[in-house]
């Protein structure tokens, strides 16, 4: 069953992050996408996340895509003006991608080429409109279309944000509601307590929230993240059940496959499991759910 | 100076909305010299306002004020002991002007009556050009006193590119290529050899790329 399918028919859908290589060699990407084919719905393929260069998605999504795994290809403002971003998604769907994931992109200063020069010649709303547009058969310039592309189209909102209002939040859930986002993924989740507030007043009919679950590797990336990423919340509780676990590794796997299993009974529209360079452990985590 | 070019009427009245005391604020600097925000323009605008309204048989108080600057502070401040008296005020300043008397005076709408434009220089009465973007790391020493970061349509800093024909840009036959203009100057100064060492990589960080920017001279600070 496709993505689309199955987030219409509100399966719990399995979405994997797949970071496209810092480099030519795509082996890496492709041995581990094709680990865990079959256990997973789609790979997202990161645009260039942080700003730190690498392979663009449109790459590593029809590499993966040429491989018959289903992509969702994520899409920003920064790298690209308005004429680049149609031709790449007119691109991306001549070339078999069906999703699309508009995420707003960290400014270059964040990365590793902090001298570039953002485009952002259009912002993510209206990036949302101009695939509305293509997908009724015309341009921006209004110009008639020799094929429309069809898209399913997901953006993220920062439902769980330690530090987000969740009035804005669903605010912002409806802007892009009408703007066509059909699914959303939310920052990296370690508590369902934090995302409560808007769980329980979005339209789950229209409003397909998808998760991100991110493995934790050590007791120092949770610590980290507690003490200096503002916008996610870790419990002291998890930090210390890492702490005092005997094999840590172990433990963060488990708590992610947890972590997953609580969003499915809960009724979510899926997860995005992010692994962060740890993708040869996804069957592990996979496996438990 | 920064480069602005009034708005016309119909959009400064729309933004007016039902508002029926307002202040018509100009500045005394660069929209001044560029004829788009000063004293003069202020009179102007206040009297086409009133006679709309007049028209409309709307009882608006229109004033008029022309400060030394709006980027200022203190000259901002001469305003505050009459200002709540308007529910509104039209800044005929630049963006930078505008920003500054709104941060002021929190709970009253300021309007733009201009749009600010670029930062330029008079080439004869009624025509500016642009010659500067604020990049925030000038090159100007090396390209003859010449910027392609402002004059190149295309921001090339090892020109021409191939649109360049008879010293033409090719976004329009009447822009000089910037480049040709680099290469004169450079020819005039008998610097050539400038022309053909290839220009480093820039660094837009210190352009608007970076996000919003500051400068902090400590040298001066109170």
């Amino acid at each position: 069953m496709g993505l689309q399918k199955k987030i219409e028919s509100d399966d719990f859908a399995i979405l994997v992050e797949m970071e496209p290589p810092k480099g030519a060699d795509v082996s890496s990407m492709v041995n581990n996408a094709q680990k865990v084919k079959g256990m997973v719905d789609a790979f997202v393929v990161p645009e260039m996340s942080n700003a730190v260069m690498r392979m663009s998605s449109l790459g590593g999504a029809m590499i993966l895509e040429s491989r018959g795994l289903e992509t969702v290809m994520q899409l920003n403002c920064r790298d690209r003006n308005r004429l680049a971003l149609q031709a790449d998604l007119l691109a991306a769907n001549g070339c078999g991608v069906s999703n699309v994931m508009v995420v707003k992109g960290e400014e270059p200063g964040f990365g590793d080429h902090h001298q570039a020069r953002g485009v952002y010649d259009i912002d993510l709303v209206e990036l949302l409109q101009v695939i509305n547009g293509l997908q009724r058969g015309r341009d921006m310039a209004g110009i008639e279309l020799n094929g429309a592309p069809q898209f399913l189209v997901g953006s993220t909102v920062e439902a769980g944000a330690r530090d987000k209002s969740p009035e804005l939040i669903l605010e912002e859930i409806n802007r892009l509601n009408q703007a066509g986002t059909r699914f959303f993924i939310t920052p990296p989740l370690f508590d369902l307590a934090a995302i409560e507030a808007v769980w329980q007043r979005v339209d789950r009919e229209t409003t397909k929230i998808i998760p991100t679950v991110l493995l934790l590797k050590s007791l120092g990336m949770a610590r980290y993240i507690a003490r200096n990423v503002s916008h996610t919340f870790i419990p002291d509780a998890l930090i210390e059940r890492i702490q005092s676990a005997p094999d840590k590794v172990r433990e963060c796997l488990d708590i992610a496959s947890e972590t997953v299993g609580t969003l499915k009974q809960e009724g979510f529209s899926g997860v995005l499991l992010a692994t962060i360079g740890w993708e040869d452990k996804l069957p592990e985590i996979l496996k438990r759910i | 100076m920064i480069v602005a070019d009034k708005k016309p009427i119909e959009e400064i009245i729309e933004e007016l909305g039902t508002h029926e005391k307002i202040l018509i604020l100009g500045c005394n600097e660069c929209v001044t010299v560029c004829e788009a925000g000063g004293k003069k323009e202020v009179g102007i605008l206040a009297s086409a306002l009133r006679m709309y309204f007049l028209n409309q048989k709307r009882d608006v108080k229109i004033d008029e004020e022309t400060l030394q600057r709006q980027c200022d502070h203190e000259y901002l401040e001469e305003i505050r002991d009459r200002v709540d008296r308007y529910d509104a005020i039209v800044s005929l300043a630049c963006g930078v002007g505008v920003q500054f008397a709104a941060e002021k005076y929190f709970s009253t709408p300021v309007y733009p009556g201009v749009n600010t434009c670029f930062m330029g220089a008079t080439e004869e009465r009624g025509l500016w050009t642009e010659r500067c973007q604020g990049c925030g790391q000038c090159i100007l020493a090396r390209t003859g006193g010449i910027c392609p970061v402002s004059r190149c349509a295309k921001r090339v800093l090892n020109g021409p590119c191939g649109g360049s024909t008879d010293g033409k840009c090719e976004i329009n036959k009447e822009i000089i290529c910037a480049w040709q203009l680099i290469i004169e100057r450079l020819k005039a100064l008998d610097r050539l050899d400038d022309y053909e060492a290839l220009s480093p990589l820039k660094d837009w960080s210190t352009d608007r790329a970076g996000g919003p920017r500051k400068v902090v001279r400590e040298d001066v600070q109170p």
